[in-house]
């Protein structure tokens, strides 16, 4: 039996520091080093990450990795299409994104052993699998996500969050210990509607700025609570004035405020993305990427195709395909593609047999990733599955190795030690290898 | 068995001579036996002036008396040069004090052994630090066991894995235990030696020796000491600043550590000890051990380890400026947590604040005991009686008051609800419901404690098993029952020997094995749902083993109790483990059962704990009032672990009523209690009073209407203001604790959240009732200033506010006041 010598998992009150001095990123300069030895660009490519959680566990058959010389009870009743990659194939609803594959990359060699949703998204979701076994429905949280890590080590410009979650936060997106701080922003209501506001930066309806300016007023006139200046009392009042300071900026900034806009947007670029929620969300998170938002993530429900897989999603497919390529040109002819980072995934892939009820079920031996901007290479895809998808063939990437990912694109050192409220030390990520060919 | 370091406790003896000493210039250790040819020993020099001692090791002068016998380096440092006895002299300021020494072997080199000279030098370089070889899967292939605590392990480590490259006995000096920390081969940690250091050549000769293990008849450590144990110093001049500059006398403590043996031997081993300060602002320590004051007075633990063991000393850093004794006799005392906070404050040179005006004293109150704001009349009413007593009827009225349960048993949801998608919404039903229950019936803590532990019977009956239901491994429940009723952090002894206490996996698992006999009935756990009934009971039969070595353990507490000796009896074989558990938690004689439930309770009223965290007591993290620590504690359990009766006595201290303002004199003190230390209300309370403000409930759905936040029994009760203030959340786990910062989302909701909006502005809400009624708008800002500050506004406020509304609609004045009040520190804090 391996004994287990020390806790990486993260406890919020445990150990104090002694004798755990961090010896600092070696790891992660050289991994700058390379990477800038490689492609030639600056070390941290991506100002910004936009997430699509594809939740439930997209089935990679029916979207990037079509399996059309296995059985037909695991190949299903979707044809392969070509993209304009040689040689890479996208099954046939993913239009769009077929005809944009130079600029994506197809990640099919990530695999885990977390075959249930609460661990699955726990360990996608923040790079490190669950302490403890969790079952399909648990909403856990063990370590902190991607987007907090992003938020407490990015922060954002102009007062405005820094981690955005529409329209609502995924399972483990928390920020664990980081604290309240870092947990994303929800924007829930529906950007597609007429009357869409972002809630709480935007003055509530029926409040006038002039009114508003006028309650500021006399808030500052009412306001006389005795302030303790000197900075070793620590008093927790001139924290709240500065987050209200920061709020008056945000909701006062021009820049903010029209990144919360949405009906700014011409109805020629809002029908590109498609008038539906996913639609505009993803032209809101556009939006937020120009306002210097570093990350957000777009929560997607309803990939858990037990049943009716095929009749789901020739529904669903088209508009979602145009919807995500959408974004990636628009992106790119704004010429923020190559600092913006997109991600689409979900907790996992799907069963290789189709089953009795037509659908397929959770399978963490494979799944398809989809990674483009940030110098990210296109044209290509990384490793493959064997040839009816059960698992990949040669080397496979963990989800360790996706995390490093996304955090060295964003300039944050996979190696890093953060330490919880207690003192106790935890990497951000176990294993801070990045998957090499998304690196550039 | 074990040194248990409470039993050290916090020594507080500083004692000032009544007559004055002539000076006294004293060398530690004054006398000392050094053994084989790399021993050393580190001296401190101390002159005592006035009866005060300070470390004058720096700026004495050393000499050697005995050349042939021993040498001394310029900052102390003792090493052989032959054998027999020698004497080395200090001298400062023309003083002259000496040491004596015994040299046995000085001209040879004693065999270097595994685990009593490799270990401590590859702990004292780091390389078994969490961040380096420490940690789980090791560094670049190469891994040892965090801090060295596994010798078997780690010895495999280096002599046999890597194809024995990474020691070299043929060649030792080519070994890469020893090119890569000198950098002679990469390494990803660094340089980390030179040749010259002696750890170099002990490391050297072991692997010339063919790298020996330690004999299993060698002496075994039994202890270490760390002198001096505890020391007032003066703080450093600021403008001194960090670098360390020049000497400033009486800022700075050199340590010195000495390990005992069980041969009765002892060795210093100062220079492979490791240091860490607790709070290191107000004394920092450095690799050598030497304590340096900071500018600001306080206190400090300075820990030291090494290998397994930890000595502490506690630094004392009083204001310069003297206080004169009556000023701190003239103080009111209510009771002895006066007494005692006074003494503290005493020995810092700090005096306390004023004491807070009637309407602080009231609104703080309400919002300690019952968690609401008092309403307008309950203010005027208080404000308006004149007689003497009214603070302590105030507090005997609010704990009789329906509100009081369904307050604490919130903060015991905080540490106890599980998540509902785990164990099923009924449970954590049932399981409220038993909180809510215990404190309506103020029942006393330990029978609380015991009916949780030894709890049996249906999760959908009895709240108490819940946790039995939650939490399915021994392990588990270890963990959680040490840190709630303990104040014992055990999560690191799971997996290795704790790193910052005495506890190793043995003492987790034979603790854990209270646990091995629980028996489940039922429907277990079927994650989302979970939905089914499970009852708890104890199995005739169930072990838990040691995850290493299998080995079943017997149950057995963590520590034997200081009443009896040797460890607790053991339960008979037909009883539940739990109960022997249970009683042995609940014992007068457990030292940390009383103390951590009473530093919850001091925290929340006092805005900070005696420890900090709260449930983290340990000899390495003592309380900043010991006395008072143990004083509460002991109050706690003669008043049969009554909660309204300690809350009774807390609250009517002179302390409990200070006002939040510091003097110039202690508005640096954050950890003594000479002010009140403000703190944001709680998400549940600030929603619960928005509501009452403005008059109109918070709608939560499936609760019945008008249900208080407060009374919510699961977070899946959906609330934008309770997650962005910060309500623990069980989905995460362990459960994410209690935020109580503030954060722009939070300015954000309060300003412009639409719910509240619609509160403020709602036709049938306050404002609209006061704007509509025949109230004169002076006697509208009264109110409003009662609702949300409760207090009357002073005349310049009640002037300007008036101000406000002339040629604005009432009912919008009426509206915008409001809003601006709630928007306030005044409303958001607890001052």
């Amino acid at each position: 039996m391996t004994i287990q010598k020390n806790c990486l998992g993260v406890s919020r009150r445990d150990c104090l520091k002694l004798g755990l001095t961090a010896l600092g990123g070696t790891g992660f300069v050289e991994m700058l080093r390379l990477q800038a030895q490689g492609s030639g660009t600056s070390a941290a490519p991506a100002r910004s990450c936009i997430l699509i959680w594809m939740d439930g566990g997209p089935t990679h058959y029916e979207t990037f990795d079509p399996k059309p010389d296995a059985p037909a009870e695991i190949r299903g009743d979707f044809q392969p299409i070509q993209t304009r990659t040689t040689g890479v194939y996208y099954s046939q609803h993913m239009q769009r994104l077929a005809g944009i594959s130079d600029k994506t990359a197809i990640v099919r060699s990530i695999r885990h052993d977390q075959g249930n949703h609460g661990a699955g998204n726990h360990y996608m979701m923040t790079g490190a699998p669950p302490r403890i076994p969790v079952g399909c429905g648990a909403f856990v949280s063990f370590h902190p996500s991607l987007g907090s890590v992003t938020a407490h080590e990015r922060g954002a410009p102009h007062g405005l969050p820094a981690y955005f979650s529409m329209p609502s936060m995924s399972r483990s997106g928390g920020p664990n210990f980081l604290g309240a701080r870092y947990a994303p922003f929800i924007v829930d209501d529906n950007p597609n509607s007429a009357d869409f506001r972002v809630r709480d930066v935007a003055l509530p309806r029926g409040l006038s700025e002039g009114r508003f300016d006028s309650r500021r007023e006399i808030r500052s006139e009412v306001d006389r609570m005795q302030r303790i200046a000197d900075q070793e009392a620590g008093d927790p009042v001139n924290a709240l004035d500065e987050h209200y300071q920061q709020g008056y900026n945000l909701i006062r900034s021009r820049e903010a405020q029209a990144a919360f806009d949405i009906h700014r947007e011409p109805n020629r670029v809002r029908e590109q993305y498609g008038r539906n929620p996913f639609g505009q969300r993803a032209l809101l998170a556009r939006r937020l990427v120009e306002a210097g938002v570093p990350f957000i993530t777009l929560y997607d429900g309803g990939w858990d195709h037990h049943t009716n897989v095929f009749n789901s999603l020739t529904q669903r497919l088209p508009s979602w395909d145009a919807t995500v390529a959408t974004l990636i040109e628009d992106l790119d002819q704004r010429g923020m593609l190559a600092s913006t980072m997109v991600i689409a995934l979900g907790e996992f892939g799907r069963t290789p047999q189709v089953n009795r009820d037509a659908g397929r079920d959770h399978w963490s031996n494979s799944m398809s990733v989809l990674f483009a901007g940030a110098g990210t290479p296109g044209n290509q895809a990384i490793g493959a599955t064997d040839v009816r998808g059960y698992s990949p063939v040669g080397r496979t990437n963990s989800p360790e190795n996706f995390a490093s990912t996304v955090y060295l694109k964003l300039g944050i050192d996979p190696g890093k030690i953060l330490y919880t409220p207690q003192g106790r030390p935890t990497h951000l990520v176990s294993e801070t290898e990045p998957i090499r060919e998304l690196m550039g | 068995m074990r040194n248990l370091p409470f039993l050290v406790g916090v020594l507080l003896l500083l004692s000032i001579p009544l007559s004055v000493h002539a000076d006294d210039l004293t060398v530690s250790p004054s006398d000392a036996t050094l053994r084989g040819k790399t021993a050393r020993q580190r001296l401190i020099v101390t002159l005592t002036k006035d009866g005060k001692a300070s470390d004058r090791t720096r700026d004495a002068r050393f000499e050697s008396q005995t050349p042939n016998v021993v040498a001394v380096s310029a900052d102390g440092i003792v090493t052989p040069t032959g054998d027999g006895s020698g004497t080395i002299i200090a001298k400062v300021d023309g003083i002259e004090t000496r040491a004596t020494f015994k040299v046995i072997d000085g001209k040879r080199d004693l065999p270097a052994t595994f685990e009593k000279d490799v270990q401590p030098i590859l702990a004292r370089m780091g390389c078994n630090a969490g961040a380096c070889h420490g940690k789980q899967r090791g560094q670049n292939g190469f891994q040892l066991s965090l801090l060295g605590f596994d010798h078997d392990f780690d010895y495999a480590a280096i002599s046999q894995e890597a194809r024995g490259r990474r020691v070299f006995p043929a060649s030792p000096a080519n070994s890469l235990l020893l090119l890569k920390p000198i950098g002679e081969m990469p390494h990803g940690g660094g340089r980390r030696l030179y040749k010259s250091d002696p750890h170099y050549s002990v490391l050297l000769r072991w692997i010339t020796a063919g790298m020996p293990r330690t004999p299993q008849e060698e002496p075994v450590l039994e202890r270490i000491t760390v002198e001096p144990t505890e020391r007032l110093l003066l703080p450093s001049p600021p403008w001194r600043g960090a670098g360390g500059e020049g000497l400033t006398p009486g800022a700075e403590q050199q340590l010195v550590i000495t390990a005992h043996y069980s041969d009765k031997t002892s060795a210093d081993v100062t220079h492979l000890t490791m240091f860490q300060s607790n709070e290191s602002v107000i004394a920092s320590v450095n690799a050598d051990g030497r304590v340096k004051a900071g500018p600001l007075p306080g206190e400090a633990a300075i820990m030291a380890r090494f290998m397994e063991k930890f000595a502490v000393c506690n630094i004392v850093i009083p204001l310069p400026k003297s206080v004169p004794a009556e000023v701190y006799a003239k103080l009111p005392r209510k009771n002895f947590i006066d007494e005692l906070v006074y003494a503290k404050l005493q020995r810092l040179g700090i005096t306390p604040s004023e004491p807070c005006g009637d309407a602080t004293f009231h609104r703080r109150a309400y919002l300690d005991v019952i968690g609401r704001l008092p309403t307008p009349e309950e203010t005027k009413a208080f404000l308006a009686d004149k007689s003497a007593d009214k603070r302590a009827k105030l507090i005997d009225a609010l704990l009789d008051r329906p509100e009081y349960p369904d307050h604490w048993a919130n903060k015991w949801a905080d540490l106890m609800r599980p998540n509902p998608y785990h164990v099923g919404i009924k449970a954590v039903f049932t399981l409220d419901a038993f909180l809510r229950d215990s404190f309506r019936k103020n029942k006393p803590y330990d029978q609380f404690v015991k009916e949780i532990v030894t709890a049996q019977g249906s999760t959908w009956q009895n709240g108490a098993v819940v946790m039995f239901r939650d939490r399915r491994e021994p392990a588990e429940l270890t963990t959680m029952v040490s840190q709630l009723f303990l104040g014992v952090r055990l999560e690191c002894a799971k997996c290795h020997h704790h790193p910052f206490e005495v506890y190793s996996q043995d003492d987790f698992y034979s603790f854990a094995a209270h646990f091995g006999r629980i028996g489940r009935k039922g429907t277990g756990i079927s994650a989302p749902i979970s939905g089914s009934e499970e009852v708890i009971f104890t199995a005739p039969t169930g072990v838990v083993k040691h995850p290493t070595s299998g080995k079943i353990m017997p149950a057995k507490p963590l520590f034997p109790l200081s009443a009896s000796p040797g460890t607790a009896v053991p339960g008979l074989a037909d009883e539940d483990p739990r109960r022997d558990l249970a009683a042995w938690l609940t014992s007068e004689h457990n030292p940390y059962f009383a103390k951590v439930a009473v530093n919850r309770i001091w925290a929340d009223l006092m805005g900070r704990g005696l420890v900090e965290p709260i449930d983290d007591m340990r000899a390495t993290n003592p309380p900043s009032n010991g006395p008072l620590l143990d004083a509460l504690a002991d109050h706690f359990r003669k008043v049969g672990y009554d909660q309204k009766k300690l809350l009774r006595t807390i609250m009517t201290s002179h302390a409990y009523g200070l006002s939040s303002i510091p003097t110039k004199q202690n508005v640096g003190d954050l950890r003594n209690y000479s002010r009140h230390y403000r703190q944001r209300l709680r998400g549940e309370v600030l929603l619960d009073t928005m509501s009452d403000i403005t008059g109109v409930p918070e709608a939560f759905s499936a609760a019945p209407p008008r249900t208080r936040a407060m009374e919510l029994w699961t977070v899946r009760t959906q609330s934008v203001f309770l997650d962005s203030f910060g309500r623990p959340d069980p989905n995460q786990d362990p459960p994410c604790e209690r935020m109580s910062e503030t954060s722009v989302v939070q300015a954000l909701h309060l300003m412009n959240s639409p719910k509240l909006h619609a509160k403020v502005t709602s036709a049938d809400g306050r404002a609209a009732a006061l704007a509509a009624s025949k109230k004169t708008t002076p006697e509208i800002v009264d109110d409003l200033y009662l609702l949300v500050y409760c207090r009357y506004p002073t005349d310049t406020e009640r002037g300007n506010a008036v101000c406000r509304f002339e040629g604005v609609p009432r009912r919008q004045a009426t509206e915008d006041l409001l809003w601006a009040l709630m928007n306030t520190p005044e409303f958001v804090f607890k001052d």
